[in-house]
């Protein structure tokens, strides 16, 4: 989130996009209907399904799965046609606009109309909406990214904001509302394979810096890996790991994966999770690190599975950064039940097995406050160097000090703090960034400007124009030396950069003279080291338009990525359509949480979501003779096939199937119910929808693509 | 979405106050300023929550409250103060127990008939510990009593079945019991007409049908309110038909009571052994053959 | 004290199930009991709106009038309680009840009803504050700890609103006023073309 979820008060208009925000995140509605009831902020809501969202908003879009980057364009475009963009924010601190809009201007009305099915005159009408409503606070969550063309679709959402100016605003931005509890903390500390801790990536440099901060040795380092090049080469992901299980695509590693530990990670929430299921098997150790049996528990059938009960949230303490980038601290409450441990104690345990305790533990003696303070010292990317475990506290105990709009306090300890010091932060005195790029406050108060990152100039391959990245004259935060554009701070400190000057010199001098320490540049249109370099279009892998093909095609194969083989062009078959006609989408249910392994350990929760269900059209199911509470069974391209009850309802149109993916404790119309530990099983189990969502996966990040995907029904 | 003043204001006042009876007039006097989405939500929710309680809620509630325990008390007090009068103005009636006796109601008859009264009674009793629980202070003695209640509800209605299969023939109504009726069956004279009736009196064969009947009627209703597992209405209806049959029966009951045991002399003791006094049954089952 | 009074803004109920599921949690409930529901009408539909309801303490509630056995009754903050040792389970309150609110946890004789467990404003009941009698049989008494009750203190949205009524109807009607301008003022969109 560039804003806060409180800041979202100040929007004057609100766009949803494959967001269902009052099922997944309700806390943030208090916000959002706060905008609506006091600003009369119109709630656009852009998604397939009729949400809970839906019924809170003011304008409902059906859009088809998966074409959200065309309707971003389309709406770009009737902002540019109409001269509606914000000139002079694009002008001084927009960059690549001009060949962006080259592209945009394909998407008219009509072109949208017929890729996402949406309207011509609602596009000019939302357009309309958001140009006479600024600033518009933009949001989207896993119905934006989770498919093929993800990091193009969610750019396009970027992009909409810049053509509006709404970035750096109070009420604007584009706000991602991160999934689960410290979802963000997790992400910062890039818990993934490509990037050390706080986006530093995996070069040499970022190893140096990291070894630096650790005080470890980096040739210590180094000896770790089998070859150092496996240092510098992104791993497996989350959503495809298991490929290097089953090597069914061909792998890039010199070794299949042998043993596999999830640690509080639901893997049902993984796409095509019967290959999951098989790879599990075929595992010399699998360790699911967990307060609950998850499905994998139930699902792994050879015994190779270990499991480690380990405490809830309330039972260990710790700092967790919130959606908003705020980071708080959380208190334990009681002592871990019986036979658990804290995850602390279970890697400290995992640690000395290993060996390198005292290299582990060099700078750490208190748990948690010292992990804190250390992770902070070298996350000096995003500003994490000025939470102390102090400050945090802090703010816990005086919550009450700040201001519910604002989120800064009035007086009191925290005087003129904003609540958890969002990133960045920094310095110890810095009291925060509540809104990211926000010009109009000296950055000393939380202003920044846009971060320079990609050079100072851009010859673009498109249309041949060089431009500078840095922001025009005379636009600076209040305060600062220089009135306009300048780039990232580096040698204050000889040989470092703001990034890794460990002594934080560098920091401190560019505050000092009211500067940003990563400079001050345009945000781009263009990103030159992607396929493609202004997001357009691209129809799903499995698309329901074979006829979009031709004009939309997908990407060519990628053959090493993230480690394996990923089919594009080979896997979109427009023959598809005729044996699986429907879209199959999956999605959340208030009631239930990821993998569902917690929630549907609670009694209450499930009593209140019983039962696995697919949502279908009453009019495809009359088509069909499937009746309410019938059952049905769902089968993917890729062989999975699940047995669920159909609920009939208008939410979904009638070429869309919905399921909520928490279920799990049956595969393929099998119970694993017997496969818990005795005592353990919970008390709802049913089909994980993750068995039918398609092949398909976002072409940078590779995210799995679960939310375009097709499917047959027919009647159990 | 629009929405307007008046309907936020109009869900206040419904929402905490749809209970008060007094607040109907309000309700009336803002809806008809303009349109109101909110306010039409709110008749679905209320029929989401409880059915029709403008209807049915408030009815039961109502006669709960203000006739039920009335209807009981009389049936319990004027009743029997009417049956006292009668006593004391008519009298019972004697026959001589000296002569010839007649086999009226063989052991299997009796037994049945016996057990039917045991748990009729205690229905009545029970019965009437809850509806005048109150005054018993509640708690474990009346829940006692409604478990008593459903439990002789169990053994009563198969007994009434029974009963039913063996005197359905003799209980089947004829020309004379209008006659019968027309003179009250003699109970208003102290002289000793031949009354007509077969082996059961108009009187008895109304008594007869209304238990029978009703008890039917009771069973289904306590069944419906027993398991509770029927629509709200469906339970409003029952708990409505219940007490008012339930008034009407206890006062059958009560005057059967006393017919056996006061009106006329001697004749529980035919329900215990059996044998009627020949002179008796001349006299008020004329038309009885063997 | 003054009267404590419930209200739930259907504008703002997003059907989360917060409060039913504090509710239980806090009180430990039997599944299959509900204090508290939250009811959708035009579930997947434009007009889709959510209601959360339990016992509303009704002023001359229509549930101490049809109790054969008095076993409710009303504080003198409004709240109705009921004693479960005098309860018999008989269910009339069910039947008088606008909201549905009186349960039935199955007991004793044949999974017969026992005694009627229902909404207590998070204010125990008759049987001694704080003790543990009271929290077996009623729950948490928050009122008497000076706490709102669990739903309200849940709600995301801060549609249900829970304790004086004065104050409830105060917080209700700034919103209300708030949003009767523009768009959801009557006739504005037709009259000033304001969204």
């Amino acid at each position: 989130m560039t804003n806060s979820l409180n800041d979202m008060r100040h929007a004057k208009s609100l766009i949803f996009i494959g967001s269902n925000a009052a099922e997944a995140h309700p806390i943030s509605m208090q916000h959002i209907l706060h905008a609506k009831e006091v600003n009369n902020a119109p709630i656009i809501v852009v998604d397939p399904r009729f949400t809970k969202l839906a019924a809170k908003a003011s304008d409902f879009v059906r859009i088809r799965p998966g074409t959200d980057a065309a309707f971003m364009l389309g709406l770009i475009n009737v902002i540019i046609q109409n001269g509606w963009q914000d000139k002079e924010f694009i002008e001084t601190r927009v960059a690549g606009y001009e060949e962006m809009a080259v592209v945009a201007a394909d998407y008219t009305p009509e072109a949208v109309e017929e890729i996402t099915g949406i309207p011509a005159s609602e596009t000019v009408r939302i357009a309309k909406i958001l140009a006479t409503n600024r600033p518009t606070s933009l949001t989207w969550c896993m119905g934006g990214t989770q498919h093929h063309i993800g990091s193009s679709i969610t750019r396009t959402f970027c992009i909409l904001q810049l053509v509006l100016g709404n970035m750096g605003k109070s009420g604007g931005g584009t706000n991602i509302f991160r999934g689960h509890d410290n979802v963000q903390g997790a992400t910062d500390m890039c818990v993934l394979s490509h990037s050390l801790p706080a986006y530093y990536g995996l070069s040499d440099g970022s190893w140096k810096h990291w070894c630096r901060v650790w005080d470890v040795d980096y040739d210590w380092m180094v000896s770790r890996f089998k070859e150092k090049k496996w240092m510098n080469a992104k791993g497996f992901t989350l959503s495809r790991w298991y490929e290097g299980v089953l090597q069914e695509e061909k792998i890039e590693q010199y070794t299949p994966l042998k043993a596999v530990i999830q640690w509080g990670c639901g893997s049902n929430s993984n796409s095509q999770y019967h290959r999951v299921k098989r790879a599990l098997d075929m595992l010399d150790l699998y360790v699911i690190i967990d307060p609950f049996p998850t499905m994998a528990a139930a699902a792994c059938e050879s015994d190779n599975v270990y499991l480690l009960p380990c405490s809830s949230q309330y039972e260990t303490s710790g700092s967790v950064t919130s959606t908003s980038r705020q980071i708080q601290w959380r208190h334990k409450i009681v002592d871990p039940i019986a036979g658990c441990k804290d995850d602390y104690e279970i890697m400290a345990e995992l640690v000395k097995r290993l060996g390198f305790a005292d290299k582990f533990y060099k700078n750490i003696k208190q748990v948690p406050e010292d992990i804190t303070l250390e992770l902070g010292r070298g996350s000096l990317t995003i500003g994490y160097n000025g939470q102390t475990p102090d400050r945090i506290k802090k703010h816990m105990a005086n919550w009450h000090t700040f201001d519910i709009e604002t989120l800064q306090a009035k007086g009191g300890p925290c005087d003129g703090e904003y609540y958890g010091m969002p990133w960045p932060c920094w310095t110890t005195e810095h009291p925060g960034t509540p809104i990211l790029y926000d010009i109009s406050k000296e950055v000393t108060k939380g202003g920044l400007p846009f971060r320079n990152r990609f050079g100072l100039e851009k010859k673009y391959d498109s249309s041949g124009r060089t431009e500078n990245q840095l922001a025009a004259v005379g636009v600076a935060n209040p305060g600062c030396e220089v009135q306009g554009g300048y780039p990232e701070f580096k040698d204050v400190v000889p040989g470092t950069n703001w990034k890794t000057d460990l002594s934080q010199k560098t920091l401190k001098e560019a505050l000092r003279r009211g500067m940003a320490p990563f400079g001050n540049a345009r945000a781009r249109c263009v990103v030159w080291t992607f396929p493609d370099q202004v997001p357009i279009h691209r129809e799903p892998l499995h698309t329901p338009r074979p006829d979009l093909i031709e004009k939309y095609p997908t990407y060519e194969d990628k053959p090493n990525h993230y480690r394996v083989h990923t089919r594009y062009k080979s896997e979109q078959k427009p023959d598809l359509v005729k044996e699986f006609p429907l879209v199959l989408t999956t999605g959340r249910m208030v009631e239930h949480m990821g993998g569902g392994a917690e929630t549907r350990s609670n009694k209450y929760l499930s009593e209140l979501q019983p039962e696995m269900y697919a949502e279908v059209n009453p009019m495809l199911a009359n088509n069909m003779g499937i009746r309410d509470g019938e059952e049905i069974w769902i089968e993917s391209p890729e062989g999975g096939k699940i047995r669920v009850k159909a609920k009939l309802t208008e939410r979904v149109d009638e070429k869309t199937i919905f399921m909520p993916y928490h279920f799990g404790g049956v595969l393929m119309g099998r119970s694993l119910a017997g496969n818990y530990p005795k005592g353990h099983e919970p008390y709802v189990i049913g089909e994980a929808a993750n068995v039918c969502t398609n092949y398909g996966y976002d072409i940078i990040t590779q995210i799995q693509a679960t939310k375009d995907g097709l499917c047959k029904v027919s009647k159990a | 979405m629009k929405r307007y003043i008046l309907s936020a204001c109009l869900l206040m006042t419904v929402a905490a106050g749809l209970a008060f009876a007094g607040t109907h007039e309000q309700v009336q006097l803002l809806s008809a300023f303009g349109p109101e989405p909110s306010t039409a939500a709110f008749k679905e929710f209320n029929a989401a929550f409880t059915g029709d309680w403008q209807q049915y809620g408030q009815t039961f509630t109502n006669l709960q409250t203000t006739l039920f325990g009335k209807i009981f008390l009389y049936v319990i007090t004027l009743l029997p103060a009417a049956l006292l009068l009668h006593f004391i103005a008519i009298g019972a009636k004697s026959f001589s127990h000296t002569g010839k006796e007649i086999l009226f109601f063989n052991a299997f008859c009796r037994f049945i008939h016996w057990l039917a009264a045991l748990f009729f009674t205690l229905l009545v009793i029970t019965g009437l510990m809850v509806v005048f629980g109150k005054y018993l202070g509640g708690g474990a003695l009346v829940s006692m009593g409604r478990s008593i209640h459903i439990v002789s509800a169990l053994i009563f209605s198969g007994t009434a079945v029974i009963m039913l299969l063996i005197w359905i023939k003799d209980m089947l109504p004829m020309p004379h019991d209008i006659a019968w009726l027309f003179i009250m069956g003699g109970y208003l004279s102290k002289q000793k007409k031949p009354v007509p009736a077969g082996k059961f009196n108009a009187g008895q064969k109304m008594w007869f049908w209304v238990a029978t009947a009703g008890g039917g009627v009771m069973a289904v209703t306590g069944y419906i309110l027993f398991t509770f597992q029927y629509p709200t209405d469906t339970l409003r209806l029952s708990a409505i038909i219940h007490s008012f049959l339930g008034a009407g029966l206890i006062g059958f009951f009560i005057i059967h009571l006393y017919m056996s045991l006061f009106a006329i002399k001697g004749s529980i003791k035919s329900m215990i052994t059996g044998y009627k006094p020949e002179e008796e049954v001349r006299i008020l089952h004329s038309k009885y053959k063997g | 004290m003054a009267r404590v009074k419930f209200l739930c803004d259907v504008d703002r109920c997003i059907d989360c199930g917060g409060c039913v599921v504090a509710c239980k949690e806090g009180h430990h409930i039997p599944v299959g009991v509900n204090r508290r529901r939250v009811i959708t009408i035009n579930q997947g539909k434009p007009g889709e709106k959510s209601m959360s309801v339990s016992c509303m303490h009704c002023a001359d509630a229509p549930c101490i009038a049809v109790c054969p056995v008095d076993a409710i009754y009303q504080r003198e903050d409004g709240i109705v309680l009921v004693s479960k040792k005098t309860c018999i389970g008989c269910g009339y309150c069910f039947m008088a009840c606008p909201f549905g609110a009186p349960q039935f946890p199955s007991d004793k004789v044949f999974g017969a009803r026992g005694a009627m467990d229902k909404c207590t404003f998070c204010a125990g009941g008759p049987a001694d504050t704080f003790s543990e009698e009271e929290k077996n049989l009623y729950g948490q008494n928050r009122i008497a700890e000076g706490k709102v009750p669990l739903c309200a203190g849940m709600c995301a949205t801060k549609a249900l609103m829970a304790g004086d009524a004065d104050q409830v109807s105060k917080i209700y009607s700034e919103r209300v006023f708030k949003r009767g301008s523009g768009s959801n003022a009557w006739g504005w969109d037709k009259a000033y073309n304001k969204k």
